[in-house]
């Protein structure tokens, strides 16, 4: 409903609505950096500051001090890279094949992808923590690799078979009466053209298994092997809360995510729409 | 005769799918391979070894411990046990509120964003980033606007007027279940919005032109036009974030712990503090599989409900 709003007015109306709601929903990630800001002796006060004017990056240096917070960034990272490299070298060939050929047995796939939205996280995490612990995975950022596979991997297959499904097929088959072989069509003449909804779906995964936390905080129990999530939710529960050290650590763990959804920023639609909108 | 025509069929069947083998369904199926493998290994066995698990008097399992009897011990001491009804109304209601004020929030972005204006883009991603936010890191914002004695929330509160005194948002039963709802639905409105703009985009703008023609107005419009055109878009953006929601697991831990006194230990929660802080495996994945066959059932009612209107 592209409607263009006729009278000055009811354009001061739009733009006044969009400040506001935008301007709330978004207002806790403000909150987030303004607190981080903030100097101690004005963290208990009452009327909050909106704007500090003493702002300082204090509070980010000191988390960094005294947590280990570059090492959590850098499992995260590490967590991240193979977590997707794995799902998306898989996803690749299972989405192009969903999207293109209608073999026996892929039609259930649907389905099957809506089972595995309904299976709970915090039952498959039981199985899985035994046998992390019996392959003496505990502690080893493998464990959550392997975890974070069973989510990420059902995510970009159909994510990946939905950008296939918008590359007309006759480039391929011109390719085939040159010659080249199915595979060769795959990697020469396809794959190139899809390569931003594969990158859009690199960056999904990426969001998703940098968000994780349940798989980490199970399997993942020294200190030094947390990933940032894991240490983000340690915060909770300490004697006395300084809320610019939370806000600091909370809001670096939060910036990688930024960057990659200002990347997002022009698929945004396409990506969580994947396979659901025609 | 016939019959032995029909035994044979089996066969010819069997012989004429591994012809196919040959050709294209073979390339399909070869590429298919590495991740239906992948997801047998990582997923499969895991909820067949859940479901064994179930069934079993364990404590701590483990590989190599000798297996007890099959049993139905977990699922009779889970039906008869208090805790577990209350973890299941406890599921219903956090559900029913969060999906409910998540909607309306996404429905009316949506459709404020769906409007032409300059910085539209801008205002979509500000809009849509809480999708992205790491749930720990909604929950360590949330929790500061919440505190009960330096927190945005009661400050503002007590300026309106609306409360008299501060409210201890995460250690009362009552407000502890209204914070993990809160922090869900600002976490879980930008995907309403999201494939709400996707469906508002996807109506043909002639739809409109005609209703403008016949001169009906904004209410009209929306009624007999975006409302029946997004019905599908809707019900499965909805059935999507129920499925989310039924199942979130690092809000509620992070935020109460499912505490206070239970208030807010929903299926997932107690599935969890049974098998990692209590050391009843056995128990807590019968929790997991009840919580499994709601979700299968009341997605299959809800496709009913819905109509064939996805995939």
């Amino acid at each position: 409903m592209n409607v263009r709003a006729p009278h000055v007015l009811s354009r001061a109306l739009l733009y006044a609505a969009v400040v506001v709601v935008v301007g709330t929903l978004f207002f806790p990630v403000y909150w987030m950096f303004n607190t981080s800001l903030a100097p101690q002796d004005q963290l208990y006060v009452y009327p909050p500051k909106f704007i500090h004017p003493n702002a300082t990056f204090a509070a980010y240096a000191k988390i960094f001090r005294e947590r280990p917070i570059a090492r959590w960034l850098a499992n995260s990272f590490v967590v991240v890279v193979l977590t997707c490299g794995f799902s998306l070298a898989i996803s690749v060939l299972a989405g192009y094949s969903l999207s293109r050929f209608r073999v026996r047995g892929a039609g259930g796939l649907g389905y099957l992808m809506l089972a595995s939205r309904m299976l709970p996280t915090t039952l498959l995490v039981i199985p899985l923590f035994v046998f992390m612990s019996s392959l003496k995975l505990i502690d080893s950022l493998w464990s959550v690799v392997i975890a974070n596979v069973t989510f990420i991997l059902p995510f970009a297959t159909w994510m990946l078979k939905g950008y296939f499904d918008s590359i007309p097929r006759e480039l391929e088959e011109a390719a085939y009466i040159d010659g080249t072989s199915r595979l060769g069509a795959l990697i020469r003449v396809t794959l190139p053209l899809a390569a931003p909804g594969v990158a859009a779906t690199m960056l999904y995964s990426a969001i998703l298994a940098w968000d994780e936390y349940l798989f980490a905080r199970t399997f993942l129990n020294t200190t030094s092997a947390w990933t940032i999530t894991v240490g983000l939710g340690s915060f909770r529960g300490e004697y006395i809360t300084f809320w610019n050290e939370v806000m600091a650590a909370s809001l670096v763990g939060t910036l990688p995510i930024i960057v990659i959804f200002l990347l997002l920023e022009k698929q945004l639609v396409g990506g969580l729409t994947a396979g659901a909108v025609k | 005769m016939s019959t032995s025509d029909q035994a044979l069929q089996p066969a010819a069947r069997a012989a004429g799918w591994l012809r196919s083998l040959r050709g294209p369904a073979a390339f399909a199926y070869l590429l298919l391979a590495p991740a239906v493998l992948t997801l047998a290994v990582v997923v499969l066995y895991p909820v067949m070894t859940a479901v064994d698990i179930s069934f079993r008097r364990v404590e701590i399992y483990s590989p190599s411990t000798a297996r007890g009897p099959l049993t139905l011990a977990n699922y009779v001491r889970l039906f008869e046990a208090p805790a577990f009804w209350q973890a299941t109304r406890v599921s219903i209601a956090y559900v029913i509120i969060s999906i409910s004020f998540a909607l309306l929030i996404g429905f009316g972005t949506a459709l404020l964003l769906n409007h032409r204006f300059r910085g539209r883009t801008l205002a979509r991603t500000l809009a849509v980033l809480p999708w992205a936010v790491p749930p720990v890191v909604a929950v360590n914002v949330w929790w500061w606007i919440l505190d009960p004695s330096y927190g945005l929330l009661n400050w503002i509160l007590l300026q309106l007027g609306v409360i008299a005194q501060p409210v201890n948002w995460i250690t009362q039963t009552g407000p502890a279940l209204a914070s993990v709802s809160l922090v869900t639905i600002w976490k879980g409105y930008p995907f309403f919005t999201v494939m709400l703009l996707a469906g508002l985009q996807a109506i043909p703008q002639d739809l409109y032109d005609a209703v403008a023609v016949d001169g009906a107005g904004r209410v009209g419009t929306f009624r007999h036009i975006t409302l029946p055109a997004l019905r599908g878009v809707l019900s499965l953006a909805t059935l999507l974030s129920v499925l989310w929601v039924f199942r979130e697991f690092t809000i509620i831990w992070v935020l109460t712990g499912g505490g206070p006194i239970r208030a807010t230990e929903t299926l997932a929660i107690m599935t969890y503090r049974e098998a990692f802080a209590n050391f009843r495996m056995g128990f807590a994945a019968a929790i997991g599989m009840v919580t499994l066959v709601i979700s299968i059932v009341a997605s299959i009612f809800f496709i009913r409900q819905a109509g064939k209107e996805f995939y």
